[in-house]
């Protein structure tokens, strides 16, 4: 006679069973070509007729990579450029979005259409189009470019860089915003989670608006805006514009040699994406230590 | 007191207003560029270098869509991404539909673990695993003599095993929407002899028909918009309408070098292809939007 299952095992079975296919698939389309792609890293692949041939290299590819080669340095110092004040302006633009439908009453479904349509159609060749009709379309506009405005000036005098940056952050405003609308919705449906009692209580205190804004809404909506700085994160790397990504393409195209460069490339890359958004746990993590208790 | 409360009546409305403003000139920046795909696709070629003409064309002209209908070679790259999209979509959604039931419904030994490597595989940068894979799909190609890179079959593999595009996030949809539904059901129907296959497929997925649409939608989208991995596996296997759009200069130029014509490549024509390959999505989505939007929101990644 079968023995009877307990509750515990039929549950372990059937959640597994369920399980199966998502876990064979990470196992083999995900864990193992990570831990592939770290030691990768280390050697020379060269596709021959008979398959690939993997030697060991060491640290060599490390040390073109980040000494020898010309391009790869550059590449990874753009994409920060790009990554660090876009996924600031996209948080920070999608709370203000956000924040603002909340407190309106009518169109804001209306809006909230407009904000999502880019998610539906943003994808890498349409983007590359659009930059490339703006950058050709600036050129036609010689002359009234962001770097001409005063305030552009005046920082331009203490520190090019930071000029250049808000500069591009400007140019690139339609491209940056594209990269808001599910950021929006996540923040809306954050603000929403907030209980209307606590607005209330602070009204009783006699707070403002801007107080509530600040002591209130900021730090309930704290994790969200952690959830959707890494959300950006991963956003940002998908697409063209990061120029790491056209350089690991270049690689991966090159049959003789390449691929092991090109694990490398992705793998720095990897780890540079991973610290960032560290920074961003740093930033918008809990802060133990400064709660004060009474 | 009477004047005071006018007072924060007219500062609220002023508010208000504001508020309005603000919104429609964020809009105005979301929607600028696709005014432009849309006004630069009908600019005869002299209004496109005119600096008098900025967003109105002098005059109507169909002949950039003609041309970019020609080299985009619209019908088959149309009915290729479509077929192509849907079923990596169909893979995706089952696949995203059976792992958001387990992790709703079961409390398995490890569930937390795999949770987290679910959330894990959305931070991965897809480019740090395609060196591993590409070699994968090659060295079973040669394996089993049969040809692999060039066609749909890894792509479709992987979004049936759930390494699609964003599968953490359909997954996740799922997820959230079977935990809306009361476990008593499931309780009664296994008490009337059904197995927890028969459970998911006449409680969970007859319950969430519109969950199945809205995540096969994402999928769908996303798929479509997907250029990398398709790239590197798919390469010119199948002609899909993005990548040709990705490919559109070059095309262009050889498309007329070989008519011998004197045409000259100009932001028209690239606007007008970017206009075509965008088209059915936006027809998507003006059919759906709203359940487009709900769908991030039932993500409940915010929460808890």
């Amino acid at each position: 006679m079968k023995k009877m299952k307990t509750w515990k095992q039929r549950q372990n079975r059937s959640g597994y069973a369920f399980m199966m296919p998502w876990i064979i698939g990470f196992a083999v389309f995900t864990a193992f070509p990570f831990a592939a792609t770290i030691f990768l890293s280390f050697t020379n692949v060269s596709s021959t007729i008979l398959g690939y041939e993997i030697s060991w290299a060491g640290l060599s590819n490390y040390i073109t990579a980040f000494f020898k080669n010309v391009e790869f340095l550059p590449a990874l110092g753009g994409y920060l450029r790009m990554a660090v004040p876009y996924t600031f302006v996209i948080v920070v633009v999608s709370f203000i979005i956000a924040y603002v439908l909340e407190h309106i009453g009518k169109l804001r479904g209306f809006f909230r259409t407009i904000y999502f349509l880019p998610v539906i159609i943003m994808s890498g060749p349409v983007m590359k189009k659009l930059l490339d009709t703006k950058v050709s379309d600036m050129q036609l506009l010689a002359g009234h470019t962001y770097s001409d405005i005063f305030i552009i000036q005046m920082i331009a005098s203490y520190s090019r860089a930071a000029a250049g940056l808000i500069t591009d952050v400007f140019q690139q405003l339609s491209t940056i915003l594209w990269f808001t609308g599910i950021p929006i919705v996540l923040f809306i449906n954050g603000l929403q989670k907030i209980n209307p009692s606590l607005y209330e209580a602070a009204k009783m205190d006699s707070a403002n608006g801007w107080q509530i804004l600040w002591k209130i809404t900021l730090p309930i909506v704290r994790p969200t805006a952690l959830i959707i700085t890494v959300f950006t994160i991963v956003q940002l790397g998908m697409f063209d514009i990061n120029p790491v990504y056209s350089l690991i393409v270049t690689y991966m195209g090159n049959t003789s040699g390449g691929l092991g460069f090109a694990a490398t490339y992705a793998w720095v890359y990897t780890l540079v994406v991973l610290l960032l958004m560290g920074v961003a746990f740093l930033i918008f993590g809990e802060r133990k230590s400064k709660v004060k208790h009474y | 007191m009477k004047k005071h409360l006018t007072k924060k009546k007219v500062s609220e409305k002023t508010m208000r207003i504001l508020f309005y403003l603000l919104l429609i000139c964020v809009s105005f920046v979301f929607l600028e560029p696709i005014f432009r795909i849309i006004s630069k696709t009908f600019m005869t070629p002299e209004d496109v270098i005119d600096p008098g003409v900025n967003w109105v064309p002098r005059k109507l002209s169909l002949n950039n869509l003609k041309v970019a209908i020609k080299v985009l070679n619209l019908k088959t790259t149309l009915v290729n991404s479509i077929l192509f999209s849907g079923a990596l979509a169909v893979g995706e959604t089952i696949c995203a539909a059976i792992t958001g039931f387990a992790l709703s419904r079961y409390e398995f030994a490890g569930k937390k673990f795999w949770y987290v490597m679910i959330l894990l595989c959305f931070i991965v940068p897809t480019t740090v695993l395609m060196v591993p894979r590409l070699m994968m799909f090659v060295t079973v190609q040669e394996a089993v003599k049969y040809t692999l890179i060039g066609t749909p079959i890894p792509q479709l593999l992987m979004s049936i095993f759930g390494q699609g595009v964003n599968s953490t996030i359909l997954i996740l949809i799922f997820q959230n929407f079977f935990n809306l539904i009361p476990k008593s059901l499931d309780e009664a129907a296994m008490i009337d002899g059904a197995g927890p296959f028969r459970v998911f497929v006449h409680i969970g997925l007859r319950l969430s028909l519109t969950t199945v649409l809205v995540v096969f939608l994402f999928a769908f989208v996303w798929n479509w918009n997907e250029t990398y991995v398709t790239g590197t596996l798919l390469r010119s296997g199948l002609q899909l309408l993005p990548s040709k759009l990705a490919l559109f200069d070059s095309e262009f130029e050889s498309a007329v070098s070989s008519t011998g014509s004197a045409f000259k490549l100009n932001e028209a024509y690239k606007m007008a292809a970017t206009f075509i390959s965008i088209a059915p999505l936006l027809l998507l989505y003006s059919f759906v939007q709203k359940k487009f939007i709900e769908g991030i929101e039932n993500t409940g990644i915010t929460g808890e």
